[in-house]
Parts: C-alpha cells; sequence; structure tokens
C-alpha cells in the first residue's frame, strides 16, 4: 500500500544494475570515501531501500553504538518521506522496522567466527534471518585479507549479500584499475565497488568497478544537505 | 563554617545486599565521631545500625532509602549518600547518583563480584561517577582479596589497581600493608582507632615490592612527572603516586582498590583515607541543568556560590517536625530568609530552617553553598523538584512525566490499614510522580498506576512494612487504549418525549484519526443549525465517551471529531439532550471508524554476560519482542528489544534463572502501538469472561 509510494526501485539502479539488489547472492560490495563523506548515509539508504522491498538488513557497526545508528536509519527515512510526500510515515517505519536488525561490535572485538557465531543465535532461534549485510566501520589495510576470505565464505554459504564501508585517505591515490590502496588486497572478492567523492559542493557517487553496464549512464550524487541519493540532471543531460 | 569547596566529598556507598555496607557506614561514623558507640546491623541491642532509618531496613539489615549523613575527615567535609543497593529501587538509585560525585564501590572478599554489584557498577558507569573499590570482610573464611580484583578486571572491566595487600587473611587477619607508603599498618584498641605502623614482615616484604611496582607502573601512565621519575631512576614520593591515581581515577580509567573488614574494625581510616585523597570534588565533577526556555538543552552549571541558585530536592523523609527535603545545591547558596522557586509548580518559597542530617539526628546551619549536600524543613514540594533563584528557568531532571502503562487495584485488609494505606499513597505519589493513584468510579477500587509491575509492587511491599497497611492486590492490568483507522459520519437524533419535558437534539457530522493529540473538537457549525450555547454540551458529550470505548472498553485516543451540521428545539433542547445526543453520534459512528486496540510497548534493554546472548535474544523474541539491536562490549553485551509491557510480567525471573542471575535490565515505557488481530480477539474474550464473572 503505502510502501509502493516510496520508492520501491533501488536508486542506484538507475547506473545500470541489472536487479534491484545490485550485488549478486554471496556478493560483496564497497562504498569508499573519506571520512565524513557519507559512507554510512549511503549504505544506510541502500538498506532501507531493501527493507521497503520487504528484504531483511543485518547492520554491523564497528564505529557507532546502536541508538546512533538507529538514528540514521530514522532521520534518512524521514528525510525521505519527506522528499516523496508521504504521509502516516511512523505506521510504514513500525511496518518495515522489524527487517532491521543492528548488531555492534568494538573494532578490536570484532571476528568472523563471532559474528558467525551471533548470527546463528539469531537464526537457528528463528529471531532474524537477513538477506543482506552491511558491515560499517571494518579495517582495511594489508592484514585484512584473511577477515574478507572468511567473511566471503560466510556470505557465499548463507547466500547472503555484503556492503562494507571503506575508509580512504586524502594521500591516496587511485592505483592504475581505479581503486584506491585500502581496498586492493581483497579486490577480486568485491562485485562493486563505489566512490563517493566531492566535487566543489557536491558528492559525486562513481562506480569504480563498471563491468560491461553500458554508457554513458547518469551521475548519481548524496544531496549535501540531506545525504540523500538523487540523480544530477545537469551532468546526466 | 569552612568554605573550601575542594575539600568537600559528596559520595555514595555501593553495594551487593549482604556485602556489609551499613556497618562501613556505621564504622565511618564512628571513626569521624559522629556517634559514639557501634551498633551492628542486625544488632542485639535493638538499636540498629545508625544510616538505616526506616523500619523496614532495620528489622531485614538492608538499606532502602538513601539517607544523607554528614562527616569530617582529615580536613574534609564528607557527605556520604547511602544509595540502596536493589535493583528495584530505580528512581531512587537514579536520583542518589544524580547527587553524589564519587563513589566506594564494597566487595565481599568471600562473594566477590556479584550479579548486583554488577548492576550497580552498569549504573555508576551510566553516570559516570568515579569510584574506588572497598574489598570488605578479609576476615570472613574464604576471603580471596586477589579473587576479587582480578573479577573488577574480567567481569566489570574496571583497571583494578591494589593500593594495600592483607597481613594475613580469615581468621587471621591481622593488619594492612600500605603499597603508597610501604609500610604496615595495624589497628589497635577496643575498635580499632589507634593506628600503629611498622615494618612490613619479612615474608610478604618481597611480593609487596612486587604489587608497589605494579601500582606504580599503572599510575605512571596518568602521570608524565612519575614517568619521567621512574625513568630517571628518581626517588618516587607519595604525593606523586597519589596526584597520578588521583587523576586516572577521576577519569574513570582506574579503580583504585582498598581492603579491609569493617566488622573488625580494620581499614576503615584508610578507605576514608582514599576518598579524601582520590574521590573528586563538586568543582571536578560537570553538572548540567536543563534549559526549559530552549526546550530542555543542556546547561553546564557553574558550582561557583555567588551564581544565582540551583538545587535538586533529591529526597523526602517524613519526621517527627513535618516534610524534610534533602537538598543538593549546585550553584549559588541558600541560606536562611532567601527566596527560591519551585520550577515544577512556580510556587515561590521563602527558605526556613536549614539543617545538616545525620541519618535521624539533625544538626542546624545558617547556609548550604554550591557542593554541599543538607536539608530543608517545612517546604512543600515533591522528590526531583528543582529550586532556583528567580529568574532562571533551569530544571535539573527531565519535565517530562510519562503516562502510567499498567494499574493494580488495592484493597486494604482492614480500617486500619484503609487509613495507613491512604497516608502511604499519599506519601509515594509525592516521591514519585510516575505513581498515581485514583479510586475506581465504578467498582470503587483503590487503583494504583506505574510504569512496571516491579515498580508497583516495591510500593506495595513499602505499604506493607513502612506503613503497616496490609493490602491485597488483584490482577495487573495493562493500559490498552482505542484509537480509530478511518473516518466515518454520523448524523444522529436525540428524541425523547415520554412524559415531562421533551429532550431533542440532532448532530451531524464526522469522526476520523488524528496524530495531533489525544481529542480534537472541530465545530463547523454555520447558521446556527445548533445554536452556540449547546455547542460547549456536545463537546462535553463526545469527551464523555472517550473514556471508556464502545469496543473493549479502553480510552480512546487520536480522535478528531467535526459537527458541522444539526437541529434543535425551541422548547425541549437543552444541554443535557446535546450531550446525549453526542454519546449517540459517537457511538453510532466509532464502529464504522474501525476501532483497533493499542498496547503500550516498552523499550527494554537487558545487559547480560556474552555468553547468554543468545538466550535473551531468544527470551525476548518469545514475548512478542522486537529486537532493535545487540551492542557488543567485550565482556558484556546490551541487547535493546521493544517489548509489548502485556508480554513483561516475571521477566525478571525468567531473565534470572536463564542468565544464572547473571543479566540485568531496565525497562521504560516507549509508546503506543496496535494490538495484533489475535491478541485483540483474546483481549475481548478476556473482558467478556471477567463481565461475565462480575455478573
Amino acid at each position: 500500500m503505502l510502501k509502493k509510494d516510496l520508492i520501491l526501485r533501488n536508486p542506484l539502479r538507475q547506473m545500470g544494475y541489472e536487479n534491484d539488489d545490485i550485488l549478486p547472492e554471496g556478493g560483496f560490495g564497497a562504498v569508499l570515501a573519506r571520512a565524513g563523506v557519507g559512507k554510512t548515509a549511503l549504505l544506510v539508504q541502500l538498506s532501507l531501500n531493501m527493507m521497503l522491498r520487504g528484504k531483511k538488513v543485518l547492520h554491523v557497526s564497528l564505529l557507532d553504538p546502536v541508538n546512533k545508528v538507529d538514528l540514521w536509519y530514522r532521520e534518512l527515512f524521514r528525510l525521505l518521506a519527506v522528499q516523496y510526500q508521504i504521509g502516516q510515515i511512523r505506521t510504514l517505519w513500525e511496518d518495515i522496522l522489524p527487517l532491521r536488525f543492528i548488531m555492534t561490535f568494538k573494532v578490536e572485538g570484532f571476528s568472523v567466527p563471532r559474528l558467525q557465531e551471533r548470527l546463528n543465535d539469531l537464526m537457528e532461534q528463528g529471531i532474524f534471518r537477513p538477506d543482506m549485510i552491511i558491515i560499517d566501520g571494518l579495517m582495511f589495510d594489508d592484514t585484512s585479507k584473511p577477515v574478507l576470505d572468511a567473511l566471503k565464505e560466510m556470505i557465499e554459504k548463507l547466500g547472503l549479500r555484503a556492503w562494507f564501508t571503506v575508509n580512504i585517505h586524502r594521500q591516496v591515490k587511485a592505483d592504475a584499475d581505479g581503486l584506491p590502496k585500502p581496498l586492493l588486497p581483497a579486490d577480486e572478492l568485491f562485485d562493486v565497488a563505489l566512490l563517493l567523492v566531492t566535487e566543489g559542493n557536491e558528492m559525486h557517487i562513481r562506480d569504480l568497478k563498471t563491468g560491461d553496464i553500458p554508457s554513458p549512464r547518469p551521475v548519481l550524487i548524496l544531496d549535501p544537505a540531506t545525504m540523500l541519493i538523487k540523480e544530477n540532471v545537469a551532468v546526466a543531460s | 563554617m569552612k568554605r573550601d569547596l575542594t575539600r568537600i566529598r559528596n559520595i555514595g556507598i555501593s553495594a551487593h545486599i549482604d556485602s556489609g555496607k551499613t556497618t562501613l557506614t556505621e564504622r565511618i561514623l564512628f571513626y569521624t565521631k559522629r556517634i559514639h558507640a557501634i551498633h551492628e546491623v542486625k544488632g542485639k541491642d535493638g538499636v540498629g545500625a545508625t544510616m538505616d532509618s526506616m523500619e523496614l531496613e532495620k528489622e531485614r539489615g538492608i538499606t532502602i532509602a538513601s539517607a544523607a549523613t554528614y562527616c569530617e575527615w582529615a580536613g574534609h567535609e564528607v557527605n556520604i549518600i547511602d544509595t540502596p543497593g536493589h535493583v528495584d529501587f530505580t528512581i531512587e538509585v537514579e536520583r542518589s547518583l544524580r547527587v553524589l560525585d564519587g563513589a566506594v564501590l564494597v566487595l565481599c572478599s568471600v562473594g566477590g563480584v556479584q550479579s548486583q554489584s554488577i548492576t550497580v557498577d552498569q549504573q555508576m558507569k551510566r553516570y559516570q561517577v568515579p569510584c574506588i573499590a572497598f574489598i570488605n570482610k578479609c576476615d570472613r573464611s574464604g576471603a580471596n582479596p586477589n579473587r576479587v580484583i582480578e573479577q573488577l578486571r574480567t567481569k566489570l572491566g574496571h583497571n583494578a589497581v591494589a593500593l594495600q595487600m592483607p597481613i594475613g587473611l580469615e581468621s587471621d587477619f591481622q593488619g594492612i600493608v600500605d603499597l603508597v607508603s610501604m609500610e604496615a599498618l595495624y589497628f589497635d584498641g577496643a575498635h580499632g582507632e589507634d593506628i600503629r605502623s611498622g615494618d612490613i614482615p619479612d615474608q610478604l616484604i618481597a611480593e609487596a615490592r612486587q604489587k608497589r611496582e605494579e601500582l606504580i607502573d599503572q599510575a605512571s601512565a596518568f602521570s608524565e612527572e612519575l614517568t619521567d621519575a621512574i625513568l630517571e631512576e628518581k626517588e618516587i614520593s607519595t604525593e606523586m603516586i597519589i596526584k597520578a591515581l588521583r587523576k586516572g581515577t577521576l577519569e574513570r580509567h582506574m579503580t583504585p582498590v582498598i581492603i579491609g573488614s569493617a566488622y573488625k574494625n580494620k581499614g576503615v581510616q584508610l578507605l576514608l583515607n582514599a576518598v579524601a585523597e582520590l574521590l573528586p570534588s563538586p568543582e571536578e565533577v560537570k553538572n548540567t541543568a536543563l534549559n526549559l526556555d530552549e526546550n530542555e538543552a543542556p546547561v553546564t552549571l557553574s558550582s561557583h556560590p555567588e551564581d544565582p541558585i540551583v538545587a535538586l530536592a533529591f529526597k523526602l523523609e517524613d519526621g517527627a517536625y513535618g516534610q524534610l527535603t534533602y537538598i543538593r545545591v549546585y550553584q549559588g547558596t541558600i541560606a536562611k530568609g532567601s527566596t527560591i522557586i519551585n520550577i515544577r509548580s512556580g510556587k515561590k518559597i521563602k527558605v526556613g530552617r536549614l539543617v545538616r542530617m545525620h541519618a535521624d539526628q539533625m544538626e542546624d546551619i545558617e547556609t548550604i553553598p554550591a557542593g554541599y549536600i543538607g536539608a530543608l524543613f517545612g517546604i512543600e514540594c515533591s522528590s526531583g523538584d528543582t529550586f532556583v533563584s528567580p529568574g532562571l528557568n533551569l530544571a535539573m531532571t527531565s519535565m517530562y512525566v510519562p503516562d502510567p502503562v499498567i494499574s493494580l487495584a488495592i484493597q486494604p485488609k482492614d480500617n486500619k490499614a484503609q487509613i495507613n494505606m491512604s497516608k502511604a499513597l499519599q506519601r509515594f505519589t509525592k516521591e514519585d510522580p510516575t505513581f498515581r493513584c485514583h479510586v475506581d468510579g465504578e467498582t470503587n477500587e483503590t487503583i494504583i498506576e506505574g510504569m512496571g509491575e516491579l515498580h508497583l509492587d516495591v510500593y506495595v511491599e513499602r505499604m506493607r512494612r513502612e506503613y503497616d497497611a496490609e493490602v491485597t492486590t488483584g490482577n495487573p492490568r495493562v493500559a490498552y487504549r482505542e484509537t480509530i483507522t478511518q473516518r466515518a459520519d454520523f448524523n444522529y437524533i436525540h428524541k425523547k418525549q415520554t412524559g415531562g419535558s421533551g429532550q431533542y437534539g440532532r448532530i451531524a457530522g464526522y469522526i476520523e484519526p488524528t496524530a495531533e493529540g489525544d481529542f480534537i473538537f472541530d465545530n463547523q457549525i454555520t447558521g446556527g443549525a445548533i445554536p452556540t450555547q449547546y455547542i460547549p454540551a456536545c463537546e462535553k458529550g463526545f469527551r464523555q465517551s472517550l473514556a471508556k470505548g464502545p469496543k473493549l472498553e479502553f480510552p480512546i485516543t487520536g480522535i478528531k471529531v467535526a459537527i458541522n451540521d444539526g437541529a434543535y428545539h425551541a422548547v425541549d433542547s437543552s444541554d443535557m439532550a446535546f450531550q446525549a445526543a453526542a454519546r449517540g453520534a459517537f457511538r453510532e459512528a466509532y464502529l464504522r471508524a474501525r476501532p483497533v486496540v493499542h498496547e503500550p510497548i516498552m523499550k527494554v534493554v537487558v545487559e547480560a554476560p556474552t555468553e547468554f546472548q543468545g538466550a535473551v535474544m531468544g527470551l525476548l523474541n518469545q514475548r512478542r519482542g522486537m529486537i532493535v539491536g545487540a551492542q557488543d562490549e567485550g565482556h558484556m553485551c546490551v541487547v535493546e528489544a521493544q517489548v509489548p509491557l502485556a508480554e513483561m510480567f516475571g521477566f525478571s525471573t525468567v531473565l534470572r534463572s536463564a542468565t544464572q542471575g547473571k543479566a540485568q535490565f531496565t525497562m521504560e515505557f516507549a509508546l503506543y502501538r496496535q494490538v495484533p488481530q489475535s491478541i485483540a480477539e483474546k483481549i475481548a474474550e478476556d473482558l467478556a469472561a471477567k463481565k461475565k464473572n462480575a455478573a
């Protein structure tokens, strides 16, 4: 009913992806940006989009407490509803809320076996079975390959999709294939990599792994005022 | 009176029941010469320890209410706020924690860190209260302070650092080695009041040196001076170590550990030294108030005695001379004759008698400056009220008081109980704004209302104990509500002509759901279809209908009534007639407006050791709970969920047994949400059955 009024299509599909899930089953996606540019905002919107389509999202945060993550969701959902002029947002919010589960770890306390154990707790008791996992705040450096390998194995086994945020540093320049350095150790594991870059007053969403998607494609931007994804009409035309 | 703010300590003594908190407080008062004889908690002499002023506490040897008492030690003025150790007394605990600047966490050297200690520790963490630990009962068989220190580290995640080590243990507990000054201390005299220092016994020297090294190593993290001294191999002075320890303690990065046995009069003076040396003065603690002019935005208070007054009433006591109000002044100075305003009621108050309390005895004083704790006489107020100088609009606690979500019918056993019960209720409603009571017009039962099952249980128990009011209680009832989900029109004629003057009124309009308030009345009548003088009667009629919904007899909220047409009769129309017409119109439209039942949903936060996370989530899930998130915090995890209140009855028992008593939970009202159809049907069935029984 009301959900139909809100965007049911993933805004990223405008970039030319085949289906709304963007990632294939067992696939990895990454959002890369410098600190404070809007990685979490972008992923929360992907997550809200999944929830609006009735799919379940497990949001794992290694940075923020549950309340703060929840606030991201509430705020972006409210803005989204305002943008699409949806009434009765409370009812809709209550409808989709059970489709989200927030799990937070301290960075040093995070490990794949631990995540797996928590996830098993949830799935075995029939409490929550995610379709997608967001992992926000995982360190990407030379030592992260084994962690990512283990995660890949878990995700593939469970038939899920996983998105990551990757923090890049100012000094790091993209190398030959367009991927910034932090992602490199596990490059082959990722199906999609989006880069958020500031250009003037705008934040552009760039696809780093073009694949076979036909070009020219519209450029998406994050509205700096609301952090919502929108199409950059000027550039697209 | 001395006025050095740096020499004031407002401390709480928190502990598990039976870890010897009250005995310790009693000894502190003895050594600070506030009392001249020592009574034991479960005393054979029938006097009881001085701090427990309530009968129930004396009898059971536990402390419920937080009495504040004053004493002096080594040139420091110490206010001891005796905090309740029981989880259920949340409001009381939270208020105490607002008031104190530092705390002593008392642990039993045999029992170690028990589940209650975990609770108390979590509360201190929440309020960022710096603390030192006192490992009591070192004379008991099975005492092992080292194990308790280890538990402090592993179970509570404290950076516990021993400042002392025992000389002998259990029945052989003779004295204490002070690792800072490296001397052995013994407690002589009938009550251990004479401290004798001596050389550390040979067999302990090696261990003492090693522990001192550990201590200095830990302390050096907080002092560059100390680090430099270590690196340059200079002499390390006691002051240097104390300074570093103090810094670590105030930042809550370190918990210094003191040992002793209050019952055997050993080590209490050293604890007092540590309180004076290591815990913060009021100046070193940041206190904030809420600015009511700016939507309760937080404001930092200055703790300066010359600034306008901001003070919090944190506890009331009924004494022989009327109501005694314990206050803590955060800013400014309350003096005899000064004028203060109670922010909640807006009443201006002239301060009369000011006293400083020592449990049941009092001492008259002239002023209570910022940072101090004292008591006012003869002031009408409730617990948690904020007093300010005229012109300020600040509150120490949020002015928002949620509506009760659960109710319980209580019935006094006899006439005496009835009188006592009403006294108790009057007092409790004053102490706690979330606790309310009323008499049901239909059943004539006294109904008490509150924020949860435990909340009401505690008050029923207190009625019994403190006021000797034996009451029987009914089953707790959840405060369901009804509301409508769609618009429905009405056009109703109320007509009666059976003898006497007739009644006539017609009302037309519609009802619809609204999110803007509980009830909105919109008069859209034009052209005098209903004369203006009858409009209030119409509104009154609709309001009357809201008290009990036609569907399940729960109060109705979130409804807008608009009237746009009607008719009247020159002779037969009256206020009564239009009220009846409004009630009829409401009944007519209500069932067509698809009414639904809403239930209170509680935000439940469970803190448990990580190994129980799965079990806790399972429990919440079984109770129709929606888990919002799980936070992993090392040893402990925090699970947050939204659970219907109706499913939370008996949760504490189930949680305890599922987690070996190691989990604790808090519950607060979050929102009202529509009841699922199956549950709504069950509620209706229960209600019908109840009605049948009553008939």
